[in-house]
């Protein structure tokens, strides 16, 4: 952390708990890197990056028939004069009771679109940093240690810390240890994701996040590396020529 | 509680939580709307002179610039599509890269070496054809290179060539342009390295002048001028007789350090591929 002013930028520190426990016992305190989860919290990219999590995966399937796509012959229904009825030509016709929609939504139609890389990487850092200002971020020094699998512990462990009702843990791999995995299962609102699927979505979700040292060594590494990299055209080159895709 | 940064933090303490149900999108983003009757391109509603039997206003001249709005003719960016441009690249921030070890001073630096940085970039659409070094950041100029540019003044070359260095000034056409300032994405393409054309005639008087330090003037001519520059900027010119690294100079006809024209770099098998053919290889090498 070499650059930083501590008068400008006051050095985040945080304590690091252990999980073996229903009570908190504070091990260690370890610093965060300001520019993770120290940034000016971006809080309109946080709402485009839930947007996108949201929008690029929605399909909307409604399609109205037009007058030719709807059952029915071309045939004039009634002669042109002489009747007394308006004037009519086919049975489907828009104005009609049962009649075509002339310009309605056709078919599935995709919302598919690639926030742009850099907005991505500041929404999580924005995200990170609003969830460290706001007390809702926990560093844990591993999972390993929750002596049973009963789901009971969890919950009140989660309770006597005040851990928020949802709670999501992260570490480092996606294979997370027997004890956490059984006890966390039958509960929905406490969670297991790796770093790899850190999103901004789920942050939202949790009110509270729970680190482990490993994860949040991987977090800063990562998006250090995505800061501070210069060929970002290159990258954002390859995502504008999929972002053409019609379904 | 100085920065903007911290404050927002701090600020945030006392807000509700940033959650699902606390979101709303930035107020400062413009959003198309169309009203009504807007959809559509504006069809033809209002009736000129012409159309009402009128005259036309003094100086009208049939719809082109007439005299009195022509006169004087600014002509500042005629032509500046067809015109070369060099993006320019102070001093200051060639050293600063020096510094952060984006370039090596102790190899030769030419166009590829800048532009690799990433943090200075030139796009051929736009007629790039190369660098232009500035003097700013001559007084804080300390790094001893070799370095080949497209155009540089007279104080640019005595800040490099106080420090020890050598300058060159060297002359790509377009093509050889986009093939040296990103050689991967050329190499890529599987074309023959091209042979580097020379200057156009507007370009052929600067690039043959020792004062540039052209690269097609005359060796002892430039060496020459580095003796009167010297003594005009009052410092003492270095020996690079012996020195290897400042010696080094690209063919006229040569694009990239290393390699000929007409060589094709295949990247997959990591081979180098040379022309056998006989009239080929006259062609490249005139």
């Amino acid at each position: 952390m070499g650059n930083v002013n501590p008068k400008v930028t006051p050095i985040r520190e945080v304590w690091v708990e252990s999980m073996s426990s229903p009570e908190s016992q504070k091990l260690s305190i370890v610093p965060l890197h300001p520019s993770v989860f120290g940034a000016f919290p971006r809080v309109d990219l946080i709402q485009e990056n839930h947007k996108w999590q949201t929008l690029y995966k929605h399909i909307d399937w409604k399609w109205l028939p037009t007058r030719n796509e709807l059952p029915g012959t071309t045939r004039k229904p009634w002669p042109q004069k002489g009747t007394g009825r308006a004037r009519a030509k086919g049975v489907r016709a828009p104005q009609w009771k049962n009649g075509g929609w002339v310009v309605g939504p056709r078919g599935p139609r995709t919302y598919f679109y690639i926030l742009p890389f850099p907005k991505r990487v500041k929404g999580l850092i924005s995200m990170l940093s609003a969830k460290l200002a706001q007390d809702d971020l926990k560093v844990v020094d591993t999972l390993d240690s929750i002596p049973t699998d009963n789901s009971e512990y969890m919950e009140e462990l989660c309770s006597a810390r005040g851990w928020g009702p949802s709670v999501l843990f992260v570490d480092t791999s996606d294979l997370f240890p027997r004890n956490i995995s059984l006890a966390t299962h039958p509960i929905q609102h406490i969670n297991l994701m790796p770093v790899y699927g850190l999103n901004v979505f789920s942050m939202l979700k949790h009110e509270t996040l729970v680190l482990t040292l490993d994860a949040v060594q991987e977090i800063e590494t990562k998006l250090l590396f995505q800061l501070r990299r210069t060929d970002l055209w290159d990258v954002m080159s390859k995502i504008k020529s999929s972002k053409t895709l019609r379904m | 509680m100085s920065s903007p940064t911290e404050k927002a933090l701090h600020l945030l303490r006392y807000l509700p939580r940033v959650s699902l149900n606390n979101l709303s999108p930035n107020p400062y983003f413009k959003k198309k709307t169309y009203k009504v009757g807007q959809y559509r391109p504006r069809e033809k509603i209002n009736k000129s002179n012409r159309e009402r039997l009128r005259f036309w206003p003094v100086g009208y001249e049939g719809g082109r610039v007439p005299f009195y709005l022509k006169i004087p003719i600014e002509e500042y960016y005629k032509n500046h599509k067809y015109r070369r441009q060099y993006p320019p690249l102070t001093l200051f921030q060639l050293q600063l890269m020096i510094d952060n070890k984006a370039i090596d001073p102790e190899e030769p630096i030419d166009l590829t070496s800048l532009c690799n940085t990433n943090f200075y970039r030139i796009d051929p659409r736009f007629n790039h054809f190369g660098v232009h070094l500035t003097d700013e950041g001559c007084n804080e100029f300390r790094a001893k290179v070799n370095i080949e540019v497209q155009y540089a003044r007279e104080p640019v070359i005595a800040a490099i060539e106080r420090n020890g260095g050598v300058i060159t000034a060297a002359y790509y056409d377009i093509n050889s342009v986009i093939a040296l300032h990103r050689p991967m994405d050329f190499f890529q393409k599987g074309e023959p390295i091209p042979k580097r054309m020379l200057p156009t005639e507007d370009a052929v008087e600067y690039y043959t002048d020792p004062k540039n330090r052209g690269y097609l003037a005359d060796p002892q001519k430039v060496e020459e001028e580095r003796q009167i520059l010297a003594q005009k900027y009052g410092y003492k010119l270095p020996d690079h007789s012996r020195d290897p690294i400042m010696n080094i100079r690209k063919d006229p006809r040569q694009v990239f350090f290393g390699l000929e024209p007409g060589w094709v770099v295949n990247l997959r098998d990591r081979q180098i591929l040379r022309p056998t053919d006989p009239d080929l290889n006259q062609y490249y090498r005139d």
